[in-house]
């Protein structure tokens, strides 16, 4: 057990915990965060991205103690009332299904338009390599290129009134 | 006591056909010129309930609480639209909350209507969308006569609509008379509206109602929960199912940080329900399976811990099957016999001389949802009672699931459904929810969280079933079947839709047809995994008659269409459109192929019934073997669509999902116990796998129903997909996953 100060979403916590613990574990179990989600616990899927000095990190695979004097955002903090461009897009545009995986999806999304603010749509392909299971990834892909200033970018569907 | 529960059951089952009656009398929709005929009175709500299912607050917000879990489908969001419709809110007052399954027996009827919790999707099926549009409507009418009465004018002269009531220039709102509203019994329940009149369904395309949760990580899912004093469960199971433990040794990990208990997950000691069950799905495939738990005040002190137990295990029958080949040698062999028990005959397939046989065996692999999510719940076990909370795909089988395992009184357990991360089947039986409550119930007082492992989710599921089939047709000097004769071989989950009725096979253009299924069971879960057993049905049934169009020498959707015949004309149509699009016909550069496939589901015998599907796929393939999909055309007829993003959302979601299972899937069994563990193990396609989706809504026929759409597209996207490959490079694919096939040409 050890004693560890974070920085979380621009507010100061401290914990009585296993260093060793995945950060994903403190956010979730320790502070009751949980909305950076547990999908497969070996950085696979990406259900857990959070931002670690503003990168796009799994939080299930770096130890809580890494995150200290760092600035860490997860989700919650992603903007202060739910309105950051990307995160209206996604409800605009029905792109979660089941949404567990979206919270993630939405950080690395939100990462990758902050180092490349008009990414192609290879770029898009290329950098978002987390893992949805309902397959919302071309809603997804359209939200960032129109959250890119493209506004053509929809999912195609068409035809028929009845 | 008994005598008592036994006349409370009895009165069950007399008001539970009675509700069944009932809602089996409904007519489709829109079958009755002008609307919908009136429906009886619904269950009576309690206190400012205008019904059990609406509650409209003082500020005007319309509660929806409805007995469908919210799976991602939209089937919550397609309730309360129904609700509302008739309602006559604005859409923007509405809200959703889960019901409560405990108050269904206390006032039996309230949330179990048809076949109304079933899943949770299927909220526009014909039974249950007239019944809550009939909830709203009734609500409405209740709310103009409060209105009415408050004004002292007659009831008729009110109108209601976005959630305002009027007359005149005098206004309230809905949530200003929900009071006086729901203390009034009409004296007869008003007609439904004629569909003309609708201004939300088929109008409107809202997205789905917890989607601000959703983006902003307020949602809570079943692993979200957070309770005061809540300890953390982590469980490893037999790895081979129908196993057990031998022995732990919870001496080595007590002392562990956090470590509070080690308990055994014991098939012989689960309870038993005190009264009979209504269950949706019966309680056997819910029974549990052999493990230990341990307990800690963390969730990662209790993995530790449970990753330093020493367990030895009992393989039991299950070790005798060592190895997918072996398994797969043993359907073959019995599919080779041709012994199945037929369960359609129709002519004579031994009169026949064919001019041409064609003959081909298919295989389709144990796979697992992987939902994203992984497997959990929470419990609390005290004084008697039990609450838990839980991501379940179907209230009704989670409530009557815990009850039975904790062995009490149904009105002593409550169980809170929470927002569900996918579902695809897997969250069906409730025996997840059975160990979340065996476990708890071994650490009471405290609520408990079960969280099942990645790779413990992956290894204890209740997968797609294991199935071969074998075809055998005849064809004539034109190269049309005289004769089709198939034989399909389960192991596990049986479930005939889109084999039996198969559209070749049924709607007579073949005159000679014998369809047989038999059974290779073994020890592994099956269940449901999205359109069971049709996702496999429909690879084996189009690509054999794409089989037969290429030894006939026929295109093949020229083919199909000659096939189709006569048959509901949207099946040509769904062809028809989808082909154009695709750009059928043209030429294709050297390593491109397009493929064509169509299903319907659930109801490919009958005409105008269920969705029918048509998929165009298209394929490259590198001269190295590798496959990429580059285009999915999908044309559909579901009658027609209530909310036109909603389907287009899940048609989506639906080829992304097959073209997973296609490509990717396959469980290996080695020894009797799963191999993969996780996504590393078994892939899932990335963002970058995806192809260009085009869904076309040009088939909609207009038919007068709402047919259910997750399930279909599950079907035609993997056989069009072989079919391409066919076309690019030759190779028949008759065995799914396609990644394990050698592709390489050139």
């Amino acid at each position: 057990m050890k004693t560890i100060s974070l920085t979380i979403n621009g507010k100061a916590h401290s914990l009585e915990i296993d260093p060793a613990t995945p950060l994903l574990w403190a956010l979730r179990d320790h502070l009751g965060m949980t909305g950076t989600k547990f999908g497969c616990g070996i950085a696979q899927c990406g259900a857990c991205t959070v931002h670690l000095d503003g990168v796009a990190m799994r939080s299930c695979s770096v130890p809580v103690e890494y995150a200290e004097g760092k600035q860490l955002t997860t989700i919650e903090g992603l903007s202060e009332s739910g309105d950051h461009r990307l995160q209206q897009l996604w409800v605009e545009m029905n792109v979660p299904q089941c949404g567990y995986c979206q919270a993630g999806m939405l950080m690395a999304a939100a990462d990758l338009l902050q180092r490349n603010p008009t990414p192609s749509g290879e770029e898009v392909d290329a950098a978002m390599t987390n893992i949805c299971r309902c397959g919302t990834y071309p809603r997804i892909r359209a939200a960032i290129l129109r959250a890119a200033g493209d506004p053509q970018a929809v999912v195609r569907y068409a035809g028929g009134e009845a | 006591m008994s005598d008592v529960v036994l006349n409370r059951r009895r009165f069950l089952v007399s008001s539970g056909l009675f509700a069944g009656g009932m809602a089996l009398s409904l007519s489709p929709l829109a079958a009755v010129p002008g609307g919908v005929a009136a429906q009886p009175a619904k269950v009576p709500g309690e206190g400012d309930e205008l019904d059990p299912w609406i509650v409209i607050r003082p500020d005007n917000r319309v509660i929806v609480r409805v007995p469908c879990p919210e799976i991602g489908n939209g089937a919550a969001t397609q309730t309360a639209m129904n609700v509302a419709e008739e309602l006559q809110c604005a859409w923007e007052q509405v809200e959703v909350e889960f019901c409560d399954f405990t108050r269904e027996w206390r006032q039996p009827g309230t949330y179990a209507v048809g076949l109304q919790p079933f899943f949770g999707g299927h909220s526009t099926d014909h039974e249950r969308m007239p019944y809550t549009m009939q909830l709203g409507a009734s609500a409405r009418e209740r709310l103009k006569a409060a209105a009415a009465a408050r004004w002292q004018v007659a009831a008729s002269e009110v109108e209601a609509r976005g959630g305002e009531l009027r007359h005149g220039d005098k206004r309230l709102s809905f949530g200003e008379v929900a009071a006086e509203a729901a203390a009034i019994a009409l004296a007869q329940e008003p007609a439904l509206k004629s569909p003309g009149d609708w201004w939300l369904i088929g109008k409107a395309t809202p997205h789905k109602l917890h989607l601000p949760q959703v983006v902003t990580g307020s949602a809570v899912y079943g692993i979200d929960v957070k309770l005061p004093g809540m300890v953390h469960a982590a469980l490893k199971q037999s790895p081979v199912h129908g196993g057990r433990v031998k022995h732990f040794d919870s001496a080595a990990v007590m002392d562990m940080p956090g470590v509070r208990a080690v308990v055994e997950i014991d098939p012989r000691k689960s309870v038993g329900s005190p009264v009979e069950t209504q269950s949706t799905f019966g309680l056997e495939d819910s029974q549990l399976r052999s493990g230990v738990a341990v307990i800690a005040d963390h969730y990662w002190q209790a993995k530790n811990a449970l990753d330093a137990l020493p367990i030895e295990w009992d393989d039991r029958l299950g070790a005798f099957w060592k190895s997918n080949e072996q398994i797969y040698a043993k359907q073959e062999e019995i599919l080779q016999r041709w012994q199945g028990k037929a369960i359609t005959r129709k002519g004579d397939i031994y009169s026949v001389e064919p001019a041409q046989t064609v003959e081909a065996t298919y295989r389709t692999p144990y796979c697992e949802h992987v939902a994203m999510e992984p497997l959990n719940g929470t419990a609390l076990v005290s004084d008697g009672r039990l609450e838990v909370w839980h991501s379940s795909q179907d209230m009704q089988q989670a409530f009557w699931v815990a009850v039975d395992e904790s062995g009490f009184m149904p009105e002593n357990v409550r169980v809170h459904q929470t927002q569900v991360g996918g579902g695809f089947g897997r969250r069906t039986m409730g025996d997840d929810l059975r160990v979340v409550v065996a476990v708890a119930r071994q650490y009471p007082g405290v609520p408990v969280k079960v969280i099942w492992s990645r790779e413990e989710t992956t290894r204890q599921g209740l997968y797609r079933t294991l199935l071969g089939a074998s075809y055998r047709a005849g064809l004539d000097r034109k190269g049309m079947p005289e004769s089709l004769e198939a034989e399909t071989c389960f192991s596990g989950l049986q479930l005939n839709l889109g084999f039996v009725d198969n559209i070749y096979a049924s709607n007579g253009e073949i005159e000679n047809v014998r369809l047989a299924v038999s059974k290779f069971p073994l020890h592994i879960g099956t269940g449901a995994y999205r359109a069971p057993c049709y996702n496999s049905h429909v690879f084996t049934v189009e690509t054999f008659i794409d089989e037969c169009a290429a030894a006939a020498g026929i295109d093949a959707y020229d083919y199909r269409h000659k096939l189709l015949g006569s048959w509901d004309k949207s099946w040509r149509k769904c062809l028809q459109v989808a082909a154009e699009k695709a750009g059928w016909g043209e030429p294709l550069p050297r390593g491109q192929g397009l493929g064509i496939a169509i299903s319907n589901w659930p109801a490919a015998g009958e005409k105008n019934a269920g969705t029918t599907v048509c998929a165009v796929a298209r394929v490259e393939v590198s001269p190295a073997g590798e496959v990429r999909v580059r285009q999915i055309d999908m044309s559909f007829d579901s009658g027609r669509v209530a909310n036109r993003d909603a389907v287009s959302a899940q048609l989506e979601g639906g080829i992304v999902f097959a073209m997973n299972m296609t490509l990717n899937e396959e469980l290996t069994i080695r020894d009797g116990a799963i191999v993969e563990g996780n996504y590393h193990e078994y892939p899932v396609l990335r963002m970058a796998d995806m192809p260009q989706i085009n869904i076309h809504f040009d088939a909609l026929s207009g038919h007068e129903r709402f047919a259910i759409i997750g399930e279909a597209p599950v079907g035609p996207v993997g056989p069009a997909i072989g079919n391409a490959i066919f076309q690019a490079t030759g190779k028949r694919l008759r065995s799914m996953p396609f990644r394990k096939h050698d592709l390489s040409w050139g």
